[in-house]
């Protein structure tokens, strides 16, 4: 286990360099340049010049990669171009957190409703609930953050007057109900199928007849037996998506005004912003790999037939 | 390994459907900030010019402010009724204006050369001179000024009560500093030189040949004295923007990188609180010299949101309306018509800019035809809802130099034809494919500019193709002069002078001649107006090279900005708006009870 583990880990460095490698290259020789976006209709050849001197840009590009790297082993991700004077990480840390708070509450949402609604459905198999409720998940899944927003928002801001329209008030404010509902109920229908079917899958095992006939409560059979058991595959999923929670949509910032890390990586996409783009791919793929790792260990230690060497 | 792919396929895919949505960018972001109702590209919208103004207020300070003639431009309805309150210093204190507002690039005054940065950067340092919200030029941390005989050289009375937000007295010696490090090339401002290249010495500075501006002289505490090259109408007016700023030495030395977060300014308000992408507060500084601030702060949401709804749902006092709303909004049924407020145009304008070093845009004939062929007035009136009026010239009205007899060249299909006919590429198979490059993100191209490609389609059966291109590559290939044709581009004027339009677009070496355009007759032209002294000849010149560039076509001028829409909420009183930035929140204040 713990080998699987190390050699696992070893291989991020490697991944890490990789991806680092390409996003600098692209970045470097793709079209656009930070500095004539900077200078805009103030461009002249002698501004360019002292603008890409200041900020290290007329430099050798393996010189600015090693620099840039060496740097970000260290935890410093550079400065910003476009924000000049302000430090990659402290930009990108505030914009996580916010994304984070967002996906953490529709996380609880979508495994509350996925959780319930499909164990409850699975025990309904065969009634005309079950496929139902099913079709009306997979129904609010299909459309998209685009439309489902602006309408929540319209009916809940200016018909019904319930909440602001807009603006970021922190993980307890009124405001946040609005992602929480419309990312996670869609996000929800994954786990309800996968909650059904395990919990069917469970239900139909020789033990839970055997509970049964040893006159156990129904209570006792289903939380002792039978939803520790379909919970298994739950808990894979959840650590998988663990990987995504550090982004959300811009589609969804832009309309809520929450000052998350999807609009910040779009704008400095198109300013040309190098540091924190090469930085976001950086922690991006690094989490993506531990959340990975984290999800074969948990999976190991939940269903103990599964061995790793 | 499989894994990992479809972790990458699904990546592509999803930056894919972002990329597709982008388009939806511009109703998003459709007046988000009050000074632009009409969606241009942000990075260009730069600060409009500094007013009619003359030299020949010789000596002035504020007790003379009421016998200044008026400009003749008038900074739009609110302000021409509340013109008095100003000066009376009736003190309504208290109150909290919220309004959208996005990031601004840089808070560093000598930095700073857009709207989103300077409208906050206005607010919080101050300079020797200043504009009242009639485009006036005032006295500022200067209490009053002399010119010379020979009007090139400035002596500034600094008045002894002004001091940074900390207390500390700003002197002479400060400007001096300022000025200088403004000009350092390691400051890298890309506004220095526009601003503050006509005082003898920048130029050195610029250049790195030496850290002292030989043109500003430090007399004592309290008087400083500049030197400019040559004799300047406008040269005060430059003095106002933000690259002439004061800044404190201390603060800038010690305040480490990020300094202009904390700024220890000179202006009317202080920052109290700012998070990169989240809000901005602004609190009123007691220490002000002039008429104190009346709003207790300014709370600007940096993190975005639809305009409207937001000011509809009583969450901002103030929003630009976009396109799509003005029709609701002017309806006489709606609550909301009563809290519409008429915004004064910037001076600017769009064009169709054509590279005439290429096939089929060599032949001046063909150029003339598709001038010829698009009908303004329609577009403006049934597509464009007037928030634009047509433009045949390049100098927008009420510009220096602006000529009323201009002869464009307006809507006349026969004409268009006729010109076809003469051009050598009037047969189709001669001229090479066209294509007009645009900036943006997808979607969107601009309605106006569909209508056109319509028209030439209809008028002279010319088939013309668009091509949109992202906006940092876009800029790269406009340096480059990589583009047949180009649109999607406007430009706004730095300061009040027709150097600014025809000289630095047009000139054959000049780097923003996009078109590659060059004309002997105009060049000699421009280097003759550039040393022309006495200004009505200089005016004339300048009315000449228009003439001819008319004539020429090298571009298509499209608009000038018209009158925009603001909302405004009743209760915020003395909110002056203006067509640039000028400081204007210290006048504002707050009356609930109406």
């Amino acid at each position: 286990m713990l080998f699987y583990i190390i050699r696992r880990l070893f291989w991020l460095p490697v991944l890490l360099f990789v991806i680092s490698f390409i996003t600098f290259t692209l970045g470097t020789y793709g079209p656009g340049d930070p500095v004539v976006v900077m200078l805009g209709n103030k461009y002249t050849e002698e501004k360019a010049d002292n603008l890409r001197e200041s900020l290290g840009l007329n430099r050798p590009v393996l010189v600015q990669y090693f620099d840039y790297m060496s740097g970000a082993l260290k935890g410093d991700f550079g400065e910003s171009l476009r924000h000049r004077g302000r430090s990659v990480s402290s930009l990108l840390a505030s914009k996580i957190w916010v994304s984070f708070q967002i996906n953490i509450s529709a996380m609880i949402v979508s495994l509350l409703l996925g959780v319930s609604i499909g164990y409850f459905i699975a025990h309904k198999q065969g009634t005309w609930i079950d496929p139902t409720i099913v079709t009306i998940f997979i129904i609010s899944m299909s459309i998209p953050v685009m439309v489902s927003i602006p309408y929540l928002l319209r009916l809940s801001c200016l018909t019904l007057n319930l909440i602001p329209c807009s603006g970021w008030g922190g993980f307890w404010d009124l405001r946040m109900l609005l992602p929480a509902f419309a990312l996670g109920i869609p996000g929800s229908c994954a786990f309800m199928r996968l909650m059904r079917a395990s919990t069917l899958d469970v239900l139909g095992q020789d033990f839970i007849r055997t509970a049964h006939a040893k006159g156990l409560s129904e209570f006792t059979v289903n939380s002792r037996h039978i939803l520790k058991n379909a919970l298994i595959p739950i808990i894979t999923l959840t650590s998988f998506s663990l990987s995504g929670m550090l982004t959300t949509s811009f589609i969804v910032e832009r309309i809520l005004g929450f000052p998350g890390v999807g609009n910040f990586l779009i704008e400095s996409i198109f300013n040309r912003d190098y540091p924190v783009i090469l930085a976001f791919t950086l922690i991006g793929s690094t989490v993506f790999v531990l959340a990975n790792l984290l999800a074969d260990i948990l999976y190991a230690f939940v269903d103990p037939r599964i061995r790793y060497s | 390994m499989l894994k990992l792919l479809f972790q990458i396929i699904r990546l592509i895919i999803i930056t894919m459907i972002l990329l597709s949505i982008l388009s939806c960018n511009g109703l998003i972001g459709e007046g988000t900030s009050e000074e632009s109702s009409r969606v241009v590209n942000k990075e260009l919208e730069r600060d409009s010019d500094r007013g009619n103004v003359s030299n020949n207020n010789i000596s002035t300070d504020e007790n003379n402010l009421k016998e200044k003639s008026k400009t003749n431009k008038t900074p739009g309805k609110i302000a021409e009724s509340k013109d008095k309150s100003i000066l009376d210093l009736n003190l309504k204190s208290g109150g909290i204006l919220r309004r959208l507002w996005s990031d601004p690039p840089t808070l560093d005054p000598h930095l700073s050369s857009d709207t989103t940065s300077s409208g906050i950067v206005v607010e919080i340092h101050s300079g020797l001179v200043s504009l009242n919200p009639q485009l006036e030029i005032i006295p500022d941390i200067a209490k009053s000024w002399e010119v010379s005989d020979d009007l090139l050289t400035y002596t500034f009375k600094i008045r002894n009560n002004a001091v940074f937000h900390d207390g500390k007295k700003i002197t002479a010696k400060d400007f001096k500093w300022s000025f200088e490090r403004a000009s350092n090339p390691n400051t890298a401002s890309p506004v220095a030189d526009t601003y503050l290249s006509d005082i003898v010495g920048v130029d050195k500075v610029l250049e790195g040949i030496t850290e002292n501006i030989a043109g500003v002289k430090v007399i004592d505490d309290y008087t400083l004295q500049i030197t400019i090259d040559e004799p300047k109408a406008y040269f005060l007016a430059k003095l106002t923007y933000p690259t002439a700023y004061v800044l404190d030495k201390d603060n800038v030395l010690n305040g480490g990188k990020n300094w202009a977060d904390k700024p220890n300014g000179a202006g009317p308000f202080k920052i109290k609180e700012y998070k990169v992408g989240e809000r901005l507060i602004l609190e009123r500084n007691q220490n002000y010299h002039l008429d104190p601030p009346k709003l207790d702060r300014i709370v600007m949401n940096l993190a975005g949101g639809q305009s409207m709804a937001m000011y509809e749902n009583d969450e901002i006092d103030i929003t630009g309306v976009g396109m799509l709303d003005l029709e609701r909004v002017l309806d006489t049924n709606n609550p909301l018509s009563s809290e519409i407020v008429v915004a004064p145009p910037s001076f600017s304008i769009s064009y169709i800019g054509f590279n005439i070093n290429v096939n089929p845009f060599d032949d001046i004939n063909f150029r003339k035809a598709l001038t010829y062929a698009i009908n303004k007035p329609l577009i403006a009136k049934e597509v464009l809802s007037d928030l634009v009026v047509p433009a045949y010239g390049i100098l927008p009205p009420g510009f220096p130099g602006y000529n009323s007899d201009l002869k464009g060249l307006e809507f006349n299909p026969d004409l268009a034809r006729e010109y076809l006919k003469k051009s050598k590429y009037a047969d189709p198979e001669s001229r090479d494919r066209i294509v007009i490059t645009v900036p943006g993100s997808g979607g969107n191209i601009g309605i106006d500019l569909e209508v056109i490609l319509n028209m030439w389609s209809e008028e002279l059966g010319v088939q013309v193709e668009i091509q949109q291109v992202e906006w940092a590559t876009y800029l790269e290939d406009l340096q480059k002069r990589k583009f047949q044709s180009f649109a999607g581009l406007g430009w706004e004027s730095d300061y009040p002078d027709p150097q600014n339009f025809l000289d630095i677009l047009f000139h054959s070496d000049s780097e923003l001649n996009h078109g590659g355009y060059s004309n002997k007759v105009i060049d000699e032209l421009i280097v003759k107006a550039r040393t022309e002294l006495d200004y009505n000849n200089r005016i004339l010149i300048y009315q000449d090279i228009e003439q001819n560039l008319i004539d020429d076509s090298p571009w298509i001028p499209l608009w000038y900005q018209g009158e925009r829409y603001v909302l405004l909420k009743p209760y915020i009183k003395d909110y002056f708006l203006t067509p640039m930035v000028i400081p204007k929140l210290r006048y504002v204040y707050i009356d609930k009870t109406e």
